[in-house]
């Protein structure tokens, strides 16, 4: 078993202005599916991002600058990432296609960890 | 947890059933002028459960989880607000909670009950603010039960937390035993209310919602247990809320339709349940009211005790619907009462009850008249006026398994 990480991006308007029973139909999808991970052993586990906040900090011109979030200008703000356990790439995109992230919005983002220095 | 729909009902439930004990366990540490505090940081509480627990799973403990957070939360603007009125920054929040916490039901939910019956408040205000801040309805729901939009709503329940802010710091802050036995009659019709609105949501695809009536009950009888000299009519409510409980589960078919009581398989039915209800119906008689709880208690003891559909003393049945339209002249009871009077086959009475309840305001949009009106016209073999009816029933907003029994009344299901 490998461990992969699923990076959860969404657009930055996206959870403002709904309301709270919206919300809660979302979210209800969104547990019930890490329940139904953590009941089948391939959830190892994730961190939601604060949505407020977040800095860039750059060494783009020769000297430090940091510049503050959020970052309405962007497309996608990073929502959080969760870590699975899969075989392979073939397992973490099959898993990856059933996480109601891919109903509720358009993205995720699949990467394998490193395992080979443990 | 295995089924995702499993955990949507449980999200429902814990949602409902812990926000009201937040906001409750929070009013009793604040203070009743911290209601709209406990309320918003009760809801900030639950939209960060929402939005952390995809990445966590459910803590082991949701109702802990949401305490801390919403809890740490009010600390937190207490001492905010404390600085800029520059108050102690050390003010110590244990000492707080010693002081204002004074004899109480020992039931935070209950306590707020009380509070909420302030009789500063219109009756009204109060039932809004109970159903509202104690029983976790949101405000959609409870605008929805009183036929009044969001809007009116909100303005008429900040008009009643304006009302209570001043009573706060009071010493007395948990209301004398004259007071609470002063304020049973309101805390009698929240808890009726709730129960009602567990036992017959008007929409959604939940038939009734077990954890609401559940909780109704547990109020009832957690409050009963303070109720002191004589509480008849409590015993009658309690009598009531238990018949109807007993009978929840036969209430729904495998297939998600309704049952009505003549096809319920009896056998279903909690016994023990309906004793419980026969002794408190017995109490109920020593007082010499009579309410709307004696009468309806009555009622359903009538379905109780029948071994079958067949057996059931309907002319019994007609009489306390005739009082009890006295009682609480209401469209439900009406509607009830003339179905009773077909039932036994008193057709022309039936008429003259329904052509009255047509008459009165929401007639159209409530299914029970519709429903009433098709077996009307069909045991006078009227069969294009009982569909026509049955139309009209369909056309009315109620839960997904009481349009399924609509439907399939109509052999639309077959079709």
């Amino acid at each position: 078993m490998a461990k992969f990480v699923l990076m959860l991006p969404h657009a930055p308007d996206r959870y403002t202005n709904l309301g709270e029973a919206e919300f809660m139909e979302l979210m209800k999808d969104y547990i019930g599916w890490v329940e139904e991970m953590s009941a089948n052993g391939k959830f190892v586990g994730g961190e939601k991002l604060m949505d407020e906040g977040g800095k860039i900090v750059t060494n783009t011109s020769g000297s430090i600058e940091v510049h503050d979030g959020p970052f309405a200008e962007v497309a996608e703000i990073l929502g959080g990432y969760m870590v699975i356990e899969a075989a392979d790439y073939d397992e973490a995109v099959e898993i990856a296609r059933s996480h109601p992230h891919m109903k509720h919005n358009e993205t995720i983002i699949v990467r394998q960890t490193d395992a080979s220095a443990d | 947890m295995s089924a995702v729909s499993d955990i949507h009902t449980l999200l429902d439930e814990t949602v409902r059933r812990e926000r009201g004990w937040v906001i409750s366990s929070l009013v009793s540490k604040f203070g009743p002028g911290k209601v709209d505090l406990a309320e918003d940081v009760a809801q900030d509480a639950i939209l960060k459960a929402l939005s952390t627990w995809p990445y966590k799973g459910i803590p082991k403990n949701p109702r802990a989880w949401l305490r801390r957070v919403a809890g740490n939360a009010a600390i937190d603007r207490v001492r905010r607000s404390a600085r800029e009125f520059g108050v102690d920054e050390d003010w110590n929040f244990g000492s707080v909670e010693d002081d204002i916490i004074t004899p109480s039901l020992s039931d935070p939910e209950l306590d707020l009950m009380v509070l909420c019956c302030d009789p500063v408040l219109e009756p009204r205000d109060q039932l809004f603010l109970a159903l509202k801040t104690v029983c976790g309805f949101t405000a959609s729901e409870t605008a929805a039960l009183f036929f009044m939009t969001e809007d009116a709503l909100s303005q008429r329940l900040s008009r009643a937390k304006r009302h209570l802010k001043p009573r706060s710091g009071d010493i007395a802050r948990f209301p004398t035993r004259f007071a609470l036995k002063e304020r049973r009659p309101a805390l009698l019709k929240i808890i009726y209310l709730m129960f009602a609105w567990g036992y017959m949501p008007r929409r959604g695809a939940l038939l009734f919602r077990e954890d609401v009536c559940r909780e109704a009950l547990r109020l009832s009888a957690a409050l009963l247990d303070h109720a002191e000299g004589n509480a008849a009519t409590h015993h009658a409510l309690q009598a009531l809320l238990l018949f109807q409980m007993a009978r929840l589960p036969a209430r729904l078919s495998d297939t998600g339709t309704l049952v009505t009581l003549e096809h319920q398989d009896r056998s279903v039915w909690d016994t023990s349940m309906i004793q419980d209800a026969f002794q408190h119906l017995e109490r109920s008689r020593s007082g010499d009211v009579l309410t709307r709880y004696h009468l309806e208690a009555g009622i359903t003891s009538m379905h109780a005790q029948a071994a079958s559909w067949e057996d059931t003393n309907f002319g019994a049945i007609a009489r306390f619907y005739e009082l009890l339209a006295k009682e609480v002249p209401s469209l439900a009871v009406e509607v009830n009462w003339a179905t009773n009077l077909l039932l036994q086959g008193d057709f022309n009475r039936a008429q003259e009850r329904l052509n009255q309840v047509s008459t009165m305001p929401g007639a159209d949009h409530f299914p029970g008249y519709h429903l009433a009106r098709a077996k009307l016209a069909r045991s006078q073999g009227d069969l294009g006026a009982a569909r026509a009816s049955l139309e009209a029933a369909r056309a009315c907003k109620t839960s997904d398994p009481v349009a399924a029994y609509i439907d399939q009344d109509m052999g639309l299901s077959d079709a």
